[in-house]
C-alpha cells in the first residue's frame, strides 16, 4: 500500500469510529429533546459550557461524567463470575460497534491505482458480517440477565433472547430476498444497484423495489435493537428494568450506549439496503464525478440559503419568552454561532468554487465526491435515527405474546412468501 | 341443559385495515410529527414554564403553601398555645412551648412555635384544627429551600413574618 492509501484507510477507520461513538451523546440528546417536543415539553436545555448550550446537547456529556464518577456497585450475591458480569455489557457494546464497521460511507476511491473501500472493515460480505456480529449483542444481554441472580433480570434476558430468535428468522429471510434481488452480499454493490432507476423515473431504492421486504426488515431491526415498541426485554412497567436491573454506573452506561449504537447501526443498514445508501437519488457516482462542476454550483447556491434559513430559525427560537427578564446568554450564543456558521459557509463556498473548475478526472474531484457522499450518508443516518426516536415515542409497547404472534405468525410467512415471489421474478427476468 | 353463563365480549378492529396495523402506525406518526414540527418552529409557544425565571401564576387561595401565624389587630400573635394543631398533626412536626401572657389580651401565648418543614406533609390539618384561626397556609410559598437542616425549621418570628399572598388579610379583622 502506498502512503496516501494508508492515510485514507486510517481516516476511514477514524471516521467510522467517530460516527458510531460521537453519535451516542447526540442520539441521547435527540431522544430526550424530540420526546419532549412531541409531548409539548422542552426537554433538557439548560446545561451549558460558558453560555453555549448548543440546544442542550451539553447535557449528554454531563450525564456521561456523572456515570463515570458513580460508585461501582456489585450485588452481594454475585460471588462467582463477576468478571463475566463486567464483560456482559461490553459484549453488547462491542458487537453493536463492530457491526457498524462494515457500512460503506462512500463509493470506492482509486488512490494511485489502488481501489480503496470507504468502509472501516474493507470486506465484501458486509451483510453476513452484520447478521453474524449484530446478533452477538444478545449474548451480553443473556449473560447480564443470568448472572444478576435476579428473577426480573432473568425474565428480561429470556424475553430478549426468545424475541431475537423469533425475529432473526424474519430478518434473515427478508435479507435473503434482498440478496436475491441485488445478486450480491456486498453492501457497496447493493448501493451501486440502487443507483439505477426503475420504471424510468423512480430511483431503484430497495424500499421501492421490495416494499414488503423493507417493512419486514425494518420491523425486525427494531426488535434487533431492542427499541420500542419491542422493548419487552427492558419492560420497566412489568419487570423493573429487565436484564440490566442490577447494573449501575458505567456498566449500565455500556448497555445504554450499546443500545444507541445498535440503533445507529440499524439505521445505517436500513439506509444501505433500502434507501440508496450514500447515494443521492437519481445520481450515480459516475454522474457525480463527470458533472461535479454543475453539482458544485448547485451546492454553492443551496448552501447559503440553507444556512440563512437555519440562522433565521435560531434567531427566532434560541430565545426566551418576552416576559422573562434574563435570557441566560442565548442572544450571545446565537450571535457567535451565526458568525461561525457564516465563516464556515464562506470557506466551503470558496472550496466548492475551486473544485467546480477542476477537471472531472482529477484527484480533487473524486475526493470531493467522496466527501459529498459521506455528507449525504450522515444526513440520511440522522433522518432514520430520528425516525427510530419518533416511532419510540409514538407507539405503546407490544405485549409479550403479541410480539411473538407478530414474529411467528405474520412476519415469518410473509418473508417466506416474499422470497418465493422474488425468486420467481428474478429467475423469470434472468431466463 | 345447564350451560354456564358465558358472556362473549365483542372483539373490535377486525377489519383488514386495522389488522394490518401499519395505517394506524402512520396515523400515530403523523400526530407525533405534527407536534414535533409545530413546537420546533416556535419553541416559545410550548406551554412549559421556564422556572425559575417564570413563576407559576395558577396558585389559588386554597393552595396549601408555607404556614404563617396570624396576628391580632394590635399586631400581637393570635395563637393561644392550645396545642390543638400539634396534637392533630399527623407528621408531628409542630413544636410549641407555651408561656403566660401578661398584657391582658389573653391568658396564654406560644414562647416557641416551630414547624419542621422537613417533617411536614402539608396536609393542612393544623389549619383545620385551630380554634382561633391563628395558623394558616395561605402564603402561596411553594418552594422551601435551604442549605442546612436548620434552615427548614420555621420559628415563631419567621412564621409571623409571612403574609397572606391573596388579597386582603382578613385574619386580623
Amino acid at each position: 500500500m502506498s502512503t496516501p492509501a494508508i492515510l485514507v484507510t486510517l481516516a476511514v477507520i477514524v471516521l467510522a469510529a467517530l460516527l458510531a461513538l460521537l453519535m451516542i451523546p447526540v442520539l441521547v440528546w435527540l431522544e430526550r429533546r424530540v420526546c419532549g417536543l412531541i409531548q409539548d415539553r422542552l426537554g433538557p436545555n439548560r446545561t451549558n459550557v460558558f453560555g453555549f448550550r448548543l440546544g442542550g446537547v451539553v447535557q449528554s456529556f454531563a450525564d456521561v461524567l456523572k456515570l463515570v464518577f458513580k460508585e461501582e456497585y456489585y450485588p452481594g450475591h454475585i460471588s462467582r463470575g463477576r468478571w463475566l458480569f463486567i464483560i456482559a455489557p461490553m459484549i453488547t457494546f462491542a458487537s453493536a460497534l463492530l457491526a457498524f464497521m462494515v457500512i460503506p460511507f462512500a463509493d470506492d476511491v482509486v488512490v494511485y491505482g489502488e481501489k480503496l473501500r470507504i468502509q472501516a472493515l474493507p470486506i465484501d460480505y458486509g451483510i453476513l458480517w452484520y447478521l453474524a456480529i449484530g446478533s452477538v449483542g444478545i449474548m451480553g444481554m443473556i449473560l447480564g440477565g443470568w448472572l444478576s441472580h435476579n428473577k426480573y433480570s432473568l425474565l428480561g434476558a429470556l424475553r430478549g433472547a426468545s424475541q431475537l430468535v423469533s425475529y432473526e428468522l424474519a430478518l434473515g429471510l427478508g435479507v435473503v430476498s434482498m440478496i436475491l434481488t441485488y445478486g450480491t452480499i456486498d453492501f457497496n454493490a447493493m448501493v451501486h444497484w440502487q443507483s439505477d432507476m426503475v420504471l424510468g423515473f423512480l430511483p431503484a431504492w430497495g424500499a421501492l423495489v421490495q416494499p414488503l421486504a423493507a417493512v419486514i426488515v425494518i420491523v425486525a431491526l427494531f426488535v434487533e435493537t431492542n427499541r420500542a415498541p419491542f422493548s419487552v426485554a427492558e419492560g420497566e412497567s412489568e419487570i423493573v428494568a429487565g436484564y440490566f436491573t442490577e447494573y449501575s454506573a458505567m456498566k449500565f452506561a455500556m448497555y445504554f450506549m450499546g443500545e444507541y449504537i445498535a440503533m445507529n447501526t440499524a439505521s445505517a443498514v436500513i439506509i444501505t439496503m433500502f434507501f440508496g445508501g450514500y447515494q443521492l437519488p437519481w445520481i450515480s457516482t459516475e454522474t457525480l464525478r463527470e458533472h461535479f462542476g454543475a453539482i458544485a454550483w448547485v451546492l454553492i447556491v443551496v448552501l447559503p440559503v440553507a444556512v440563512a434559513l437555519f440562522i433565521r430559525w435560531m434567531k427566532r427560537n434560541n430565545t426566551v419568552r418576552p416576559t422573562v427578564a434574563t435570557d441566560g446568554g442565548r442572544n450571545f450564543e446565537t450571535k457567535i454561532l451565526s458568525r461561525v456558521l457564516i465563516a464556515m459557509t464562506v470557506v466551503i463556498e470558496l472550496i466548492l468554487l475551486i473544485l467546480s473548475f477542476l477537471p472531472a478526472d482529477s484527484v480533487g474531484t473524486s475526493f470531493a465526491v467522496t466527501l459529498l457522499q459521506i455528507a449525504v450518508f450522515v444526513a440520511k443516518l440522522m433522518v432514520f435515527n430520528i425516525f427510530f426516536i419518533v416511532v419510540r415515542w409514538t407507539l405503546p409497547r407490544f405485549r409479550y405474546d403479541q410480539v411473538q404472534t407478530l414474529g411467528w405468525r405474520y412476519l415469518l410467512p410473509l418473508s417466506l412468501l416474499n422470497i418465493f415471489v422474488t425468486a420467481i421474478i428474478v429467475v423469470g427476468v434472468a431466463s | 341443559m345447564n350451560r354456564p353463563k358465558i358472556k362473549t365480549v365483542p372483539r373490535y378492529n377486525k377489519e383488514t385495515k386495522e389488522r394490518l396495523y401499519l395505517p394506524a402506525i402512520f396515523a400515530g406518526l403523523k400526530i407525533t410529527a405534527k407536534h414535533l414540527f409545530t413546537n420546533l418552529s416556535d419553541i416559545n409557544a410550548v406551554e412549559t414554564l421556564e422556572y425559575p425565571e417564570e413563576q407559576p401564576t395558577d396558585i389559588t387561595p386554597r393552595y396549601r403553601g408555607l404556614h404563617r401565624l396570624t396576628k391580632r389587630e394590635d399586631g400581637s400573635v393570635r395563637c393561644v398555645a392550645c396545642f390543638m394543631c400539634a396534637t392533630n398533626c399527623p407528621a408531628q412536626c409542630i413544636h410549641i412551648v407555651a408561656t403566660e401572657r401578661n398584657d391582658g389580651i389573653d391568658e396564654k401565648m406560644p414562647a416557641v412555635f416551630t414547624i419542621d418543614t422537613l417533617e411536614c406533609v402539608f396536609c393542612g390539618y393544623c389549619v383545620e384544627a385551630c380554634p382561633c384561626d391563628a395558623i394558616r397556609m395561605d402564603t402561596g410559598i411553594f418552594s422551601v429551600t435551604g442549605k442546612r437542616r436548620e434552615d427548614f425549621l420555621l420559628d415563631r418570628d419567621r412564621l409571623l413574618s409571612h403574609h397572606n399572598a391573596f388579597g386582603e388579610d382578613t385574619s386580623d379583622a
